[in-house]
């Protein structure tokens, strides 16, 4: 054969032989319609339902409840450990492990516990593992997350065998809101060094196994003391990219996404959402001169199109709030507060009347990658605040620089003008932002000495009407005398399959027990 | 010559624990000037006592050489430290995670190889041919466009649209498919275009007219002898396709397929600022890019005797 024609004739094998090969292998994927994917080991799932896969995009770092406060942990430890008490689907406190409790004193909260719980390794639940839950956490050798909550706690100690007092530094209005998150551990096991890769709960689930950088597997505890949730099975599985965690929801591979942007509400095969407990905001620096003046910060509130931002940037998942980082049913909420309106003419007035007409220069410090469009937020209201002569230039950070630069005192070099960022209000209550708007608040760069007093007062207190009041007269005035620009209550979007049954949660909980499977 | 190969090899081994312990040292030194894990641990309203109490907890309040010579003598022991955020050994969590990178990488290697040097040989051999214009054209923009966009793309088409594969994780031997195929044609593209210009140039030279003149059938001039002299570009360029490899496209495949390895980890630990993980991820998957390019200059010690001199 010439030369030529054999390497020609080789060549042609070559290519129908990698032809082939890339043909069957594809092919050598399970036949039918299913998801394409290979049970691990070869064995098959015990229950005729496939277990219920719910997609995160970052692996938990622990599974021990106490230790953690990021959503990746708490969509798995939040299944397996309880709390004394507890909020239903409307958010309302409620009883959990503990079936009713009272103050015996001003400091002093006695709880009365269930006496029909054990954990899942089969110690039991009593006051003697409640005190030493509160007490582990307070630990000052404790590395926890959730230092911010748990401040004014003391100590708690057994009264008798389904007794326990806790045990506040002055009085502490917002204690049962600490006891829904306030996770009750084993004495015995949680001492164990991989306690955290281990977890043992009294919860409807318990852990099954966890394969680092896959999945981590839960099933249902047969011996759990209320109702028996429907899922037999669940696990967690870490998909870092969002195109992947769609595309894996697509074939049913997960069957819920918690991370989906509003584009991609539409790719997915149904979608669910309900309004957050976030408030988006820009903080004003008020220490900077063009600042000071209330009028300046109000005319900021008036330049901003809210219900555009709304629409267009976030598809609708998310609605202007009250001026304030409440909605209704929280502590504290002002129900005659309203969104300031889209008034730019206005606007302009009152920074002439300030003495501002040809504007000034501001700088707004914006963290990427950290909240759901707020690189595109911050253009968009630089963009508006450029309108009616604000030159606001957008700085977008990485985050852990923008957390430095947010902790630079207002009057120093570095200090940002404006800030972007969300409030997390997950405890439904006013309280919780005092360190953005009080003098010394450590997030705060603001100051009105009426606030204080009122932030004072109220947790003087533990009278809830009181209590109220006293919140609700201090969006008052933040509503004169604004700390940020109020923008947007957000939504949390959802991604599920078709099977899913399931009423998302406003407080960014994620209970299996809620969830049923219809297939 | 048994000596000379082993002066070879003594030299290049020294080479490599160098440059080891001189990574080792850098990655320290950067992870200590920026940034403190206590403050990115603690929540965002956190008072200035919480973080300086998490930072002491950590060990993080002793002074750098301090650090510096207690982290070397702990690398000695086989101690990377402790991981700050998962609280177990950094040493631990780094090699649980090693295993699927290796299996990742050496089989999207193989892959490459294969189809490059196959490809390219028989391109080179062939120019102008239908095989050369669509080899070359695939391979011209599968180095074009970016991996992950290549891997996410891929994922639609067979996982989503064929349901022939699954679309991520490591599930099973199926979950392999597409990121070694993506790694696969990314990095097998830059071994085609080598190998197939080395063929070229060797088959324009006197010696293969030479083989042909005796009789000798094409495919062996081919396979044979002009092989055993573009074998040292081969090997050249594979050894370095896996060093980008691990160094890059590892990376953002591992995240974009869910992959539980290395790259995955070390993302993951940096947003993290997770310094012990951090440092041994580095450190592991530099000794092992180090060993491997140790064997490929091995290996060409073994083909190309001129390259023992040096």
């Amino acid at each position: 054969m010439a030369p030529e024609l054999e390497v020609h004739f080789m060549a042609n094998r070559v290519v129908l032989l990698l032809f082939s090969t890339v043909f069957l292998s594809a092919c050598a994927g399970p036949m039918g319609g299913g998801s394409g994917q290979a049970p691990p080991g070869g064995q098959q799932a015990p229950s005729a339902v496939k277990p219920m896969v719910i997609a995160v995009a970052t692996e938990p770092s622990t599974l021990d409840a106490q230790a953690v406060i990021d959503r990746n942990s708490r969509v798995v430890s939040g299944n397996i450990f309880e709390n004394l008490l507890d909020r239903d689907t409307q958010a309302r406190i409620v009883p959990a492990l503990a079936q009713r409790y009272e103050n015996v004193d001003p400091t002093t909260w006695r709880f009365e516990l269930r006496r029909d719980v054990r954990f899942q390794n089969g110690e039991p639940f009593n006051a003697e593992a409640a005190a030493f839950s509160v007490n582990r956490i307070l630990d000052k050798d404790y590395k926890t997350q959730r230092t911010s909550y748990l401040e004014n706690l003391l100590g708690a100690r057994v009264i008798d065998d389904y007794t326990v007092d806790v045990l506040t530094d002055g009085l502490n209005a917002v204690l049962p809101v600490q006891m829904t998150q306030l996770a009750m551990v084993p004495p015995k096991a949680s001492v164990e060094r991989d306690f955290g890769q281990n977890p043992v709960g009294t919860g409807p689930y318990r852990f099954v196994s966890w394969d680092r950088g896959r999945e981590i597997k839960l099933a249902a505890n047969d011996d759990y003391w209320g109702t028996r949730p429907t899922i037999k099975e669940a696990s967690i599985r870490v998909i870092p990219d969002a195109q992947t965690q769609i595309s894996a929801l697509q074939v049913g591979e997960v069957d819920i996404v918690l991370d989906l942007l509003p584009e991609q509400a539409q790719l997915a095969p149904r979608s669910l959402s309900t309004l957050s407990t976030d408030f988006s905001y820009i903080a004003f620096n008020t220490r900077k001169q063009e600042m000071t003046d209330p009028r300046v910060r109000v005319a900021m509130n008036l330049a901003v199109d809210k219900d555009t931002l709304a629409k267009t940037i976030y598809l609708g998942q998310g609605k202007p709030n009250d001026a304030q980082h409440l909605a209704p049913g929280m502590v504290g909420y002002n129900p005659n507060l309203r969104p300031y309106p889209y008034d730019p003419a206005r606007a302009r007035q009152l920074l002439q009347d300030a003495g501002f007409a040809t504007g000034f220069a501001l700088t707004l410090h914006a963290p990427i990658g950290r909240y759901l469009k707020g690189e595109e937020t911050s253009e968009y209201i630089a963009a508006q605040l450029n309108e009616v002569g604000i030159r606001a230039r957008p700085e977008l950070m990485e985050w852990n620089a923008y957390r430095d630069a947010g902790r630079i005192p207002g009057d120093r070099p570095g200090a940002f003008d404006l800030k972007y960022g969300w409030n997390s209000n997950e405890w439904f209550d006013a309280s919780r932002i005092v360190a953005h708007v009080t003098c010394d608040g450590t997030s705060s760069k603001f100051c009105n000495p009426r606030i204080d007093q009122l932030m004072d007062g109220a947790v003087k207190t533990l009278d809830p009407r009181a209590r109220d009041q006293m919140y609700q007269q201090v969006w008052g005035i933040l509503n004169e005398d604004p700390y940020s620009i109020y923008l947007l209550q957000q939504n949390l979007v959802y991604g599920v399959t078709t099977r899913v049954e399931w009423q998302p949660r406003t407080d960014d909980e994620y209970r299996l027990s809620e969830m049923k499977l219809t297939s | 010559m048994a000596s000379n190969l082993a002066l070879f090899t003594a030299a290049r081994l020294r080479d490599g624990v160098v440059t080891l312990v001189l990574v080792t040292l850098v990655i320290f030194l950067l992870g200590h000037v920026v940034g403190n894990p206590a403050q990115v641990m603690a929540p965002v309203d956190a008072k200035p006592e919480d973080i300086a109490r998490l930072a002491a907890q950590l060990g993080l309040d002793r002074p750098l050489p301090e650090r510096l010579v207690s982290y070397f003598g702990g690398l000695l022991r086989g101690d990377f430290g402790t991981s700050l955020w998962q609280d177990r050994p950094a040493l631990t969590v780094v090699l649980e995670a090693l295993p699927a990178t290796i299996l990742l990488t050496l089989a999207g290697l193989v892959v490459a190889g294969l189809l490059g040097t196959i490809l390219g040989m028989l391109a080179g051999a062939l120019p102008d041919s239908p095989l050369d214009r669509v080899a070359n054209f695939v391979s011209v923009a599968a180095l074009s466009v970016p991996h992950f966009w290549l891997g996410l793309l891929l994922i639609v088409v067979f996982a989503v649209q064929l349901r022939a594969v699954p679309t991520s994780g490591f599930t099973s031997w199926q979950s392999l498919i597409l990121p070694v195929a993506t790694l696969g044609l990314v990095h097998g593209a830059r071994v085609f275009q080598l190998v197939r210009s080395a063929t070229f140039e060797e088959m324009t030279k006197p010696y293969t007219m030479v083989a042909r003149s005796k009789g000798l059938p094409e495919r062996i001039v081919l396979w044979k002898h002009v092989l055993r002299n573009t074998g040292v570009v081969i090997a050249t360029t594979i050894g370095w396709e896996y060093v980008r490899m691990m160094g890059g496209a590892a990376f953002t495949i591992e995240v974009v397929f869910a992959w539980p390895g290395i790259g995955l980890l070390t993302i993951t630990a940096a947003s993290r600022q997770d310094f012990p993980v951090l440092q041994a991820a580095v450190i592991i998957a530099g000794a092992f890019v180090i060993a491997t390019n140790l064997l490929v200059d091995l290996l060409y010690g073994l083909f190309d005797t001129r390259l023992r001199a040096a």
